[in-house]
């Protein structure tokens, strides 16, 4: 009954193709995909226009929640981006919640948010190239004065590494503690001399009501709020 | 097994291909068939709005028609009655006119009538009288020789007078 080590990892490499990991995380992300489509395909299934089902009131329900919350961050002529906001929203909870499962959260693996942020990187560009071109974008880095050109840089590419690595660090923070949390009630059970670890039956639960359902939540709502208004005023609605 | 803080590409690479399936999924089956009902409802409400003030412009026309109808019917019996009151009256006055001239024909009728009696009567007193008369006269002729003829005729006269000879003539 020695003191056993705490063994914090990285996802799995389940297998390798075309020479590029397929990790646990990925495999993940395929089943709670596959469970968002169900989820999807059930809810907007034989939608009735004059006489909808509670489950097609919840999928217009969803829908104009987003809508709205695209109309009011990024303004109307931005609402095209609205199924790509649900989709992270969607993608990143549900990756998130997946740890109430006992399985290792999506999002709890740095490459998966990095992937993200650099989604909401690229849509941060086009959206500033489209509004100002693009010499009126690169010019954007000297104002207002020259010098400060390096930090306009780093400040850009600030913007998806905070979101990246504060998504990644509030999941996998839940991770870390969580497995913490079971070793040291492992060890409570052990020291009182019991071989089944009562204690991990129960406590946990409580702790992850934060851990996975309240951080799952907001870090998904964050990262999305994020995208959003970085998106939005990189492309602003002319003002009248 | 990867390191707890790594960045994986066959992992970055293979979530930007998860999101972007689940990017497709969402925007075609969620939004589009939804956002597709929602605007399919949209020009329901706007359909059956724009029903419901053709309706109703068509019933504030159909009333107007119906008001100026009632009026003009209205000044039509109007008229009818009046033209009816006015024809009564005429008529009516044609009647009393009428009455009252055959009225009039009728009492001058009478009154001819009255005068002629009265002047055949008169004839006949005449005549009468003159009979008498004439009688008197031959009798007073006829009798004048004698005081005894005289009283005699003049009795019988007397006896007479109330008697048949003068009824009878």
């Amino acid at each position: 009954m020695g003191l056993k080590e705490v063994n914090i990892t990285g996802p799995k490499v389940a297998f390798r193709i075309f020479g590029l990991n397929v990790t646990e995380t990925v495999i993940l992300s395929w089943c709670v995909i596959a469970v968002i489509t169900g989820l999807i395909l059930f809810m907007t299934h034989n939608m009735s226009k004059t006489n909808p089902s509670k489950k097609q009131i919840v999928a217009e329900w969803i829908v104009q929640i987003f809508t709205n919350m695209v109309k009011d961050s990024m303004g109307s002529i931005n609402l095209r981006y609205t199924p790509y906001m649900a989709t992270i929203f969607m993608f990143s909870i549900c990756g998130s919640l997946i740890s109430l499962l006992g399985l290792r959260p999506v999002t709890g693996d740095y490459s998966t948010t990095l992937a993200w942020a650099l989604i909401t990187f690229v849509m941060i560009i086009h959206a500033k190239i489209k509004n100002d071109g693009l010499g009126g974008y690169l010019i954007g880095f000297t104002k207002p004065i020259i010098v400060l050109t390096p930090i306009n840089v780093i400040s850009e590419v600030a913007t998806p590494v905070s979101m990246s690595i504060r998504h990644f660090g509030n999941i996998a923070s839940g991770i870390v503690i969580t497995q913490l949390l079971y070793f040291a009630l492992t060890m409570v059970s052990n020291a009182i001399g019991l071989d089944f670890p009562i204690f991990t039956i129960g406590v946990p639960a409580v702790l992850s009501v934060y851990f996975d359902l309240f951080t799952g939540f907001m870090q998904a709502f964050v990262f999305t709020m994020l995208t959003m208004a970085n998106v939005g005023s990189a492309y602003p609605e002319p003002e009248n | 097994m990867l390191d707890f803080l790594s960045i994986d590409t066959g992992t970055i690479v293979l979530t930007l291909l998860n999101t972007l399936i689940l990017f497709l999924v969402v925007k075609h089956f969620l939004f589009g068939r939804v956002n597709k009902i929602l605007e399919e409802r949209q020009a329901d409400v706007t359909k059956t709005y724009e029903e419901a003030d053709k309706a109703k412009e068509k019933a504030k026309a159909l009333e107007a028609d119906y008001t100026e109808l009632m009026a003009k019917a209205k000044d039509e019996s109007a008229e009818i009655v009046k033209n009816a009151t006015k024809k009564a009256q005429v008529h009516s006055d044609e009647i009393i006119s009428n009455a009252k001239a055959e009225a009039n024909s009728i009492i001058s009728r009478a009154n001819d009538d009255i005068e002629h009696e009265r002047q055949r009567t008169m004839n006949e007193m005449m005549n009468e009288i003159s009979g008498i008369a004439a009688m008197m006269a031959e009798k007073i002729i006829k009798k004048e020789i004698n005081q005894a003829d005289h009283e005699a005729l003049i009795n019988d006269f007397i006896e007479n007078v109330g008697d048949d000879v003068w009824q009878q003539k």
